[in-house]
Formats: structure tokens, C-alpha cells, sequence
């Protein structure tokens, strides 16, 4: 163990690793300090002046975030002399602040708003013009920047010197002309903008994709986990399940995977899953009668009994890594376990490099659960999954009369996925289960309406071996999807009891 | 004036032909000093510096020893800096050193280099004392050339290389931590402390800075020694120092007094007194970040730290601004607030909001929006950013504006209750 010191803060003895400031210290006890340009995840800048604490002996007031904690050593921040001095701190910091909260997107989770209600509730002291700065600026695919809402706080500067580590932003001008900007007309071109809208504590940086579209307050707070990459970010999903729309995802710190932040590309898993994008019902093609929609019981008894009068030689799974273990276990069991299909074909792409890794959390793998499947397919020793690439050339040569293709739920990774799908309709029958309205698109047999990664419970286990849990956060956006393990549970429960006496399809006996 | 009173070290020069060369300077007993100095040790050469009080004259006072001796001795690669950015409004003593006697300066930095271990030092220069960066580029040429800077100087193994660089304007580059910021090719902003320069400065090495003025005292030090030093002046203000007398006396300029010598008397003896038909308002006594004092307080005030300072101002960096019967306190606010609103590097909030604000009100006597209560108004913004910042500028607006308030604030409220007429 490391050296440990104990101080007290506000008359309670608190002990914490040598080396830790006394913000660090204040955050682990839940003791709040007010704060703008301190952050977790990156350097210390003490230049908001906004965490000044009491120390006993101390000539003056000191700040939290640049003060380390020594044994012994008094720390208060309750007295009147610390709160006038809060309260000071946060009157500096709006003076100049438009103050147009009512159309500011940040409005509802913004530091100013709260510290004034935790801190302020002052009366306004400024009477002169305001110092009046650009807005509105175009930094970058996902950024506007409005330098006048701006505090300077210089927690997108660090970060762009020490995550990204592109020094695309800096502080121009100096004094209360300064303001955030690039160099000439650059535009900020990583994949980690938005991570400035978060980590932005005031209304500066909004986010293109989500400006204007929502008043915060009004969003559901969902913790999930990113299905972009095999990372598997912890996340935050915002949505208004009353209205079935999902509006934004925001990274959930977490040290062992992704810190406080999460990619831009991550930050779009939500919009496949938005109703108009979905498949809503289950559908079966039949040759005369055409397209039916025969709803999901109808649908589930259809392809029970097209596999009850097929061969298991001729019946070939293609999977995905996008779904959860349970749901492989339970439609391997039922499958392979219940049926002896042996036929598994791992649905990949040539774009997937798995190796590859960004420096800073996207990796190559566009599927959260590649690990997971792959530990789940060795409890299954009898079945040799061959992984399949490009085009799916050996599963479709292999000319299977049915057909089970468990489709990527996030087609980022799957750039050539409108061929494969094309490729794939070229086989007899195929049940495809998937969340995309697109899939109506091709003649495919059967489709089954899939639940997307945040309407459902499930683990991933990311590229290090670490679990991701999900949990059932939102109800589905269309009230028809299911997860795997419930087209299993719905195919078990019609062969058990089915109206047409296709009973013992997984006895092993037909 | 007494014998000691006449003490010159810093100006000894003054009246000396051709001052400036290497050869006047070696025929007063130059680089005599710096050949002593490599015959003590590092640390005898630091004791000797603590022993004689002699305070960092760029305007903290800081003890320039007890400063020496924070450098960590185990790490090789070390820096000295010379401050010669000389931006307090009202100072020009620096530049008067480098116009009389530009080795002077290279021999007290190449003395505190080898106190405290630094082989390479640099002396960052206000840009606009052009005619002095050419006399000081002469010098080290000079030097170079007859082996007082480069390798094994004297014959030892010491070895120390001088060059000098020259700031871009900028107020905030004199202090310490935004010289290190601007001399590392970065914005001109002070860094946050701990840590200290000494132990992490220019490049993340352990650095000193020091003025120009505590560096050319250093050389007489080591050949007077300690003693002599701390006779003159007081017992916690030794030695000398130069002040740097502005306003309608009829004598302005550079002198060089003892610490704890008479205010009143710099004005009237070495500034013949005030110009005919102007009487004395108010002195600022250490540049205009240093409160005001009034004809009362001047009376009886001394030039030394303790002095000062127990009268609530700063001897700063010796700049004695005489403020005469006509001046308009509301205008001289208004010039020092312009200034250090121009002047803050933004950073630090309440400075950066605060030095803005300040001079918006300000503006409001002069478009005739000032309310009774901005005067009010003006002092308590003030209060609240004094102590709160990383660097000192913010405490420089902050003072000024508390002791005009204070001192003179009938002034300005009856600017306002007069129609906006003085």
C-alpha cells in the first residue's frame, strides 16, 4: 500500500494516498467544491480561481485543485470567508456571460446555473456593457463555439495537448478579450470533438448534432455500454421514452476502460435504434402469397416450421459479434445443443482489423463482443465455426436451404453490408434477424425485429477481457422487437405447444 | 548628506569616462569580485549573499540567499535569469545599471551562477531598450573575448555562457513565472505554483530569476563582504537602492540611497523639491502598483520594506511617483486601471473579469454613467481579487484602486455629485 496522509476537511479526518490534491480528496468524501477548470482527467491549470479553500495557518485563501494534501493539515470549506469568496469567484466569472440560458443548449446541466443555485444567488452587481465576443464559430464536423458564454477555463486547450494530443485549440488575446480558438480557419478534425462539449462546463462548445433538438431536463439517463468498437465504452444514453426517441450518448467514467471519454463515432449508436430507422414487425415471404406481416407469433411459428421440414444438414447459422453472451448461449443451445446444427459461419468484414487501435480508445474491431463469442463457441467443441469475410462467399457457396443470419446491429463496421445483404438474398430461404427497416429492401424470406443494445439486458466482454453489462434502459422504440433469447424463448415455447404439432424440433428426432 | 549616505555601489560608475568598456571596468577593480567568488564554495558564496540581507529588488523583496538556496544541488542542468524587463510604470533604474555599467551585471550573474550551480543564464530584456541591448551585447562580447564568460574562467573548471533575449512588450513577462513562459517561446502567462521556479522553472529545470539591480549588487558584496553591506541601510532592508524619481520635481531621475532614507528628503534634497506652483497630492512609492501615500504619510515615511509597508503600500521596485495638488485622482485611476486591464494575461479569472471591470467603471466618469455607488463598488471588486490569483497583476489593479478609494474617494463622489465636474 501506498504512503497514505490524514488531514481534516471540514472537521473530519480524511486519509488518502500521498500525493492527492485536496480536490481529489473532497471529491471521494462527496464534499463539494466548486470548480470550473479542474478536471479529473487531465492537468491541473488553477486558473478559475473557483475551489479556494481555508488552510489553518495559511496567509490566504488556497485552491483545492493545486493544493496537496499534507498529514495534519486543517482544510475548511464552510466558512463564511471561503463561501464570500466562492461567491466572488462565480460573479467574476458572469459579468460578462451573455447570460442567454433560455437558448443555450448547455442550459440545465451547466456549472454556471449550478454553482449559482449551490454558491451565488447574489444579486447582480454588473451594470456596465459587456465585453461582446464572437459566436456561433464552426470549429469542426461536430463543434460550434460560442467565445462570449465562454470562461476560459482552458479544459479544451489540455485537452487537445493531452488526450489527442493535437494542439488544435488555443487562447488568443489576452485578458478579458481572450478567447478560445485555432490557428487561422483550422477546424478540429479528430474523432474525440464532442468530448469538448462534455468536458465544457459552460455553454461554449455545443454539439451540431444535438443543438437545438432538446431541453435536457427532459431526458432519461441511461447507463449502457458502446456497441462501436471492442473497447466498449461505458456510457450514458439520453433519451424521451415517452415520445420513443433516443437523443444523445454521453461517455460514463470509468478508469478501466475508457477514462471520461468516449469517440465521436460512438456517440451515433443511438440513431439506428430511433423508431423510422427500424424494422417494426416481423415479415414472411412466401412465394405465391408475396410479402405478410403476420406478426411475431405468426412469424415464429413460420420459421419453426420451415426448419422442422428441413434437413439440420442444411440449416447454417451466420452470426455476428453484436449480440450479448446470453443471447448466443441461448440460441446456441437451442441450435446447436438442441437441433445438431453444426453449420456457423462468423459474419465479418476485411475492414476489420482487428489490431488496430487509435492511441486512444476506437479499436478495429467494430463489434463489442468478439471475445464473448468467441469464449462462448469453445463450450461448443462439436462445431467448427468458419469465419466468413467479404461478400460471405463460403456460407453462401455452401448453399444452406435455411438460412439464420444474426445481423450486425451497427452497420459502421460493415461498410459492404448492402452487398452482403444483396449476396445473401441470393440463397433459398434466409431468416434474417436485425434491427434495420433497410432489410425490407431485398427478398429475403423471413425477418425478424431485433432489439437494439439498450433495450435489452446482456454482457459484452471487450477486446481486455472485461465485462460491459447492459441493461434493458429504455423500452424498445418499436414494441415488436425481441432479443435473441426471446425468439429462442417464443420458438421453444410453439414447438413445446405449437397449433400445427411440430413438436421436437429440438428433440433431434424429425 | 552623511558619509553613508553617499555610498555609490550601483552608480559608482556615474561620472566615469567610457564607463560602459570592459577597460574602465577591469581599471575600478572589475572581475576582482567573480576571481574571489571561484575561491569559495558555492554554499560559502550563498552564506555570504543570506548574511547580507540583500532583498530582490524587482519588487517583492524576496531574501536573494535564502532564494539561492532553494536550487536543488543534485541536478545538473540548472538556469539563471536575469529579469531586466523593467515594465513597472514609473521604473527605469534597470536600464540606468546597463547605461553606466553593463559588466557589472555579467559579473554578479556569473557570481550567482556559481552559487548556485548554473552554467548557462540568460537576461531577458525589455524589447524597447534597444540602445541598451546593443551596450550589452558590446559587454558580452567583451567578456567572451577575454575569457570572464565561456570555459574555465580564471582558470577553473567553471564554465558559464551569457545570452540575452528580448521580451515583446508584454507587463507580464516581468514576472517571474510568465518571463520563464515567454523565454521558453510560449504566451507570456505566469505558471501556477508550487511548483517553484527553483525547483521546476525555465524548461522544467530549476531556475532563478533575479532583477537587475539585486545582480549588479552582488559583485560589491563579495569584495566588501556582508558586513559592509548590511551597515548600510536598515537592519531589515540593507543596503542600497535605486530610486526612480518621476512627477513635477525639479530634479527627476535615477538615485541610489541607502534603504531607510528619508522619503521626504529624496523629493527635496535629490529632487530639489517640487517644480514652482505645484504642491505635493500624494506620492506613489514603488510603481503604480504600490497604494498612494499622502502629503501626512510622506512626511514621516522611510524607504525601506518595513516602512512601507507598515504604512499599507510597497516599496516595489523603487519607482517614487510624485503626484502634484493638480492631478485629478479620477484620471490617474483610470490610467493605472486602463493599464492593467491592457496588461492581464487572462488566466485567472477574477483578474482577467476583474481588471476589466474595473476599468469599465472607470469609463463611467468620463461618459457620465458613474454612480455614488461605483466608488463603493470599485473597492469591493477590488478587495475580492486581491490574493486570489496565480500571479501578482491581479493584486497590482486591486491595491491602487483600494488606496485612492480610501485616500481620496471624496474626490470622485464629488465628481459624480457635481455633475460629473471636478
Amino acid at each position: 500500500m501506498s504512503e497514505q496522509v490524514t488531514f481534516k476537511l471540514n472537521e473530519k479526518d480524511v486519509t488518502v494516498p500521498k500525493g492527492w490534491t485536496v480536490m481529489q480528496a473532497a471529491k471521494r468524501e462527496n464534499v463539494s467544491i466548486p470548480h470550473f477548470c479542474w478536471h479529473p482527467k487531465l492537468s491541473v491549470a488553477g486558473v478559475c480561481r473557483f475551489c479556494m479553500v481555508h488552510v489553518e495557518g495559511a496567509r490566504k485563501l488556497e485552491i483545492a485543485c493545486n493544493l496537496e494534501a499534507r498529514d495534519g493539515m486543517v482544510v475548511r470549506t464552510d466558512l463564511d470567508e471561503v463561501k464570500e469568496a466562492h461567491r466572488w469567484a462565480l460573479e467574476f466569472h458572469l459579468i460578462n456571460h451573455p447570460l442567454d440560458c433560455p437558448v443555450c443548449d448547455q442550459a440545465g446541466e451547466c456549472g454556471l446555473q449550478d454553482f449559482y443555485m449551490d454558491v451565488g444567488k447574489y444579486e447582480s452587481q454588473m451594470s456596465r456593457p459587456k465585453v461582446l465576443k464572437p459566436k456561433a464559430i464552426n470549429l469542426g464536423r461536430e463543434l460550434v463555439l460560442d467565445t462570449e458564454r465562454c470562461i476560459l477555463c482552458s479544459r479544451c486547450v489540455r485537452f487537445e495537448e493531452e488526450v489527442t494530443k493535437t494542439n488544435a485549440l488555443g487562447i488568443f488575446d489576452r485578458g478579458d478579450r481572450a478567447i478560445i480558438g485555432t490557428y487561422g480557419d483550422e477546424k478540429i478534425e479528430h474523432n474525440y470533438q464532442e468530448n469538448l462539449v462534455d468536458i465544457c462546463p459552460v455553454g461554449a462548445f455545443t454539439s451540431k448534432k444535438f443543438r437545438f433538438k432538446q431541453r435536457v431536463w427532459f431526458l432519461k439517463e441511461k447507463s449502457s455500454v458502446c456497441p462501436g468498437c471492442s473497447t466498449g465504452c461505458h456510457i450514458k444514453v439520453h433519451g424521451k421514452p415517452d415520445i420513443r426517441r433516443l437523443f444523445r450518448i454521453k461517455p460514463e467514467e470509468c478508469d478501466e476502460v475508457n477514462g471520461a471519454w468516449m469517440c465521436d463515432q460512438g456517440r451515433t449508436m443511438h440513431q439506428h435504434l430511433n423508431p423510422e430507422y427500424r424494422l417494426n414487425e416481423a415479415m414472411v415471404l412466401d412465394q405465391e402469397a408475396g410479402q405478410s406481416f403476420p406478426g411475431t407469433q405468426g412469424a415464429l411459428a413460420a420459421l419453426l416450421d420451415k426448419i422442422a421440414r428441413t434437413q439440420v444438414d442444411n440449416i447454417a447459422l451466420l452470426v455476428s459479434a453484436q449480440y450479448t453472451n446470453e443471447e448466443y448461449v441461448s440460441l446456441f443451445d437451442f441450435f446447436i445443443k438442441g437441433m445438431g446444427v453444426s453449420k456457423v459461419y462468423l459474419w465479418r468484414t476485411e475492414t476489420e482489423q482487428t489490431d488496430n487501435f487509435d492511441g486512444i480508445l476506437l479499436r478495429g474491431d467494430r463489434n463489442p463482443n468478439t471475445t464473448g463469442l468467441m469464449q462462448i463457441l469453445r463450450d461448443y467443441p462439436d462445431v467448427g465455426a468458419k469465419t466468413v469475410m467479404n461478400e460471405l462467399s463460403q456460407c453462401i457457396e455452401s448453399r444452406p436451404e435455411v438460412l439464420i443470419a444474426l445481423c450486425p446491429e451497427i452497420p459502421s463496421g460493415f461498410p459492404d453490408l448492402k452487398n452482403q445483404l444483396q449476396n445473401l438474398s441470393t440463397l433459398p430461404w434466409v431468416s434474417v434477424w436485425g434491427v434495420h427497416h433497410d432489410l425490407l429492401s431485398w427478398e429475403f424470406s423471413h425477418l425478424l425485429p431485433m432489439k437494439g443494445f439498450i433495450e435489452k439486458n446482456g454482457t459484452f466482454i471487450n477486446h481486455a477481457g472485461k465485462e460491459g453489462h447492459l441493461t434493458e434502459s429504455f423500452a424498445p422504440m418499436v414494441s415488436e422487437a425481441l432479443s435473441v433469447s426471446e425468439v429462442i424463448d417464443g420458438l421453444r415455447r410453439i414447438d413445446a405447444n405449437g397449433p400445427d404439432g411440430q413438436k421436437g424440433v429440438t428433440d433431434g428426432n424429425h | 548628506m552623511d558619509e553613508k549616505t553617499q555610498v555609490k555601489i550601483l552608480t559608482k560608475f556615474e561620472g566615469v569616462p567610457d564607463s560602459r568598456s570592459l577597460s574602465a571596468y577591469l581599471q575600478h577593480g572589475g572581475y576582482n569580485s567573480l576571481q574571489k567568488a571561484l575561491t569559495l564554495q558555492p554554499d560559502e558564496v550563498i552564506d555570504r549573499i543570506k548574511q547580507s540581507g540583500l532583498r530582490g529588488r524587482g519588487g517583492a523583496g524576496f531574501p536573494t540567499g535564502l532564494k539561492w538556496s532553494f536550487v536543488p544541488k543534485q541536478i545538473e542542468e540548472k538556469y539563471l535569469l536575469c529579469n531586466n524587463d523593467e515594465g513597472e510604470p514609473g521604473t527605469f533604474k534597470d536600464r540606468y545599471i546597463l547605461e553606466l555599467s553593463p559588466h557589472m551585471l555579467i559579473e554578479g550573474m556569473a557570481i550567482a551562477a556559481w552559487a548556485i550551480g548554473a552554467k548557462k543564464a540568460y537576461i531577458y530584456t525589455r524589447c524597447e531598450f534597444y540602445q541598451e541591448i546593443a551596450w550589452m551585447e558590446e559587454a558580452i562580447a567583451e567578456a567572451y573575448k577575454e575569457g570572464y564568460l565561456g570555459k574555465n574562467i580564471f582558470g577553473t573548471n567553471f564554465q558559464f555562457d551569457l545570452d540575452h533575449y528580448t521580451g515583446a512588450g508584454a507587463y507580464i513577462c516581468g514576472e517571474e513565472t510568465g518571463l520563464i513562459s515567454s523565454l521558453e517561446g510560449k504566451k507570456g502567462q505566469p505558471k501556477l505554483k508550487p511548483p517553484f521556479p527553483a525547483v521546476s522553472g525555465y524548461l522544467n529545470k530549476p531556475t532563478v530569476v533575479n532583477n537587475t539591480e539585486t545582480l549588479a549588487a552582488i559583485p560589491w558584496i563579495i569584495e566588501h563582504g556582508a558586513e559592509a553591506y548590511q551597515a548600510l541601510g536598515t537592519e531589515k532592508s540593507p543596503g542600497t537602492k535605486l530610486f526612480c524619481l518621476s512627477g513635477p520635481v525639479k530634479n527627476p531621475g535615477v538615485y541610489e540611497v541607502p534603504l531607510g532614507y528619508p522619503l521626504k528628503s529624496l523629493i527635496e534634497n535629490e529632487g530639489g523639491g517640487m517644480l514652482p506652483g505645484k504642491t505635493l497630492k500624494a506620492v506613489i512609492p514603488g510603481g503604480i502598483s504600490a497604494p498612494v501615500l499622502t502629503p501626512d504619510e510622506v512626511e514621516t515615511m522611510t524607504l525601506d520594506y518595513e516602512a512601507i509597508s507598515a504604512a499599507g503600500s510597497m516599496l516595489g521596485s523603487g519607482a517614487v511617483i510624485v503626484i502634484p495638488h493638480d492631478q485629478c485622482m479620477i484620471e490617474l485611476l483610470k490610467v493605472t486601471l486602463d493599464f492593467f486591464h491592457h496588461e492581464s494575461c487572462g488566466q485567472c479569472t477574477p483578474c482577467r473579469e476583474g481588471t476589466g471591470w474595473l476599468a469599465n467603471l472607470m469609463n463611467g466618469f468620463y461618459d457620465k454613467s458613474a454612480k455614488i455607488q461605483d466608488v463603493n463598488k470599485l473597492h469591493s471588486i477590488a478587495s475580492h481579487m486581491q490574493g486570489r490569483t496565480i500571479c501578482a497583476l491581479s493584486d497590482a489593479a486591486a491595491m491602487p484602486t483600494k488606496a485612492i478609494i480610501e485616500k481620496f474617494g471624496d474626490e470622485l463622489r464629488s465628481y459624480i455629485k457635481q455633475g460629473y465636474r471636478s
